[in-house]
């Protein structure tokens, strides 16, 4: 690629999964961000692997050129702040401020299975159970332009779960973190 | 920012397991998830000292072997070495360990002595859950 600057590059040949990533992996971490990095490699599986390891670590894949049986594989590495900003949702409250809006009866969803729920919740919360979210969608369409409160023990189902009522259309979803784990607040049984 | 977390259970001690087990592995740490191997039953020997010598095969699957050669797959010290640097946590079943026998100074480096809970504690928040 001679209208790329590489900065780095890699000889993965002759190595078979899942080699060429782990070298990948360990050459980005010792590399700045903006800079790109050429892998090497003749494992034909690298082609599909590096393309999904860059998309889940948020670094960019520029592209894969093949020549001779050896295959370049081009990878930008990404800044800190945009490696992985897509996977998250956005919106988030921490516990301390749902906990001082308790008063004012916010909509509360709790995704976590119906035995965590039942050994304690936030007074008031709705069980929807994260594996339920997506066929009990129907029920909540009442409340798509409520601000809706996602809670589960340390934040990762509610964020899959705010990520997917977003897709759907909710207006006003956040993500209640770090969760029930830390919360200090009351609990109904 | 959590990261994903992947959680697996080994429990057979062929070579192909011990293969199956560490490629997963080492591609999930390499793709910066959390990862952690719960080892049991037979699978005990994938992180043994002498899991070059314990780790075979089974009948019919022989020529696995020569193919391993000929596609340059890595050894399983060598996947065990990327494990461990990668930070993958590896947890040896205790009542195995007591049934068998084995005690902590057989395995490689880096490995824990657990329980079933020991294991469950990642598991529970895992994203991903494999059982080889």
């Amino acid at each position: 690629m001679s209208t790329q600057h590489v900065d780095k590059s890699i000889d993965c040949k002759g190595l078979s999964c899942p080699m060429p990533i782990v070298r990948t992996k360990k050459a980005v971490d010792e590399m700045q961000p903006g800079q790109v990095l050429e892998v090497l490699a003749t494992d034909p599986g690298s082609v599909a692997d590096m393309k999904s390891w860059a998309d889940r670590t948020g670094h960019q894949f520029v592209g894969t050129e093949e020549e001779g049986g050896t295959f370049k594989h081009y990878i930008r590495k990404a800044d800190a702040n945009e490696v992985k900003a897509e996977q998250k949702h956005p919106h988030t409250i921490s516990n301390e401020d749902l906990q001082a809006k308790l008063g004012t009866t916010p909509v509360i969803l709790d995704v976590r299975e119906p035995m965590e729920y039942h050994f304690g919740h936030i007074p008031g919360a709705q069980l929807v159970a994260f594996g339920q979210l997506e066929e009990r969608l129907a029920e909540l369409a009442d409340l798509k332009d409520q601000e809706i409160h996602i809670v589960c023990r340390t934040g990762n189902r509610s964020d899959m779960a705010c990520q997917l009522l977003a897709e759907k259309g909710f207006s006003h979803v956040k993500n209640v973190v770090p969760g029930m784990s830390q919360w200090t607040g009351p609990v109904e049984k | 920012m959590s990261k994903r977390k992947v959680a697996i259970i080994a429990s057979g001690g062929g070579l192909d397991s011990a293969y199956k087990v560490l490629n997963i592995a080492t591609a999930a740490a390499a793709t910066e998830a959390e990862v952690a191997i719960f080892f049991t039953f037979e699978a005990l020997a994938i992180i043994h000292k002498d899991a070059a010598t314990m780790l075979t095969m089974g009948p019919g699957k022989e020529h696995y072997v020569e193919g391993f050669k000929r596609a340059n797959v890595p050894s399983i010290s060598e996947l065990l070495e990327v494990a461990r640097e990668t930070g993958v946590k590896m947890i040896a079943c205790q009542m195995t360990m007591d049934v068998t026998g084995m005690t902590k100074e057989m395995f490689v480096d880096g490995v824990e002595v657990g329980g079933a809970v020991t294991f469950l504690d990642f598991a529970y928040d895992a994203d991903v859950t494999v059982t080889f």
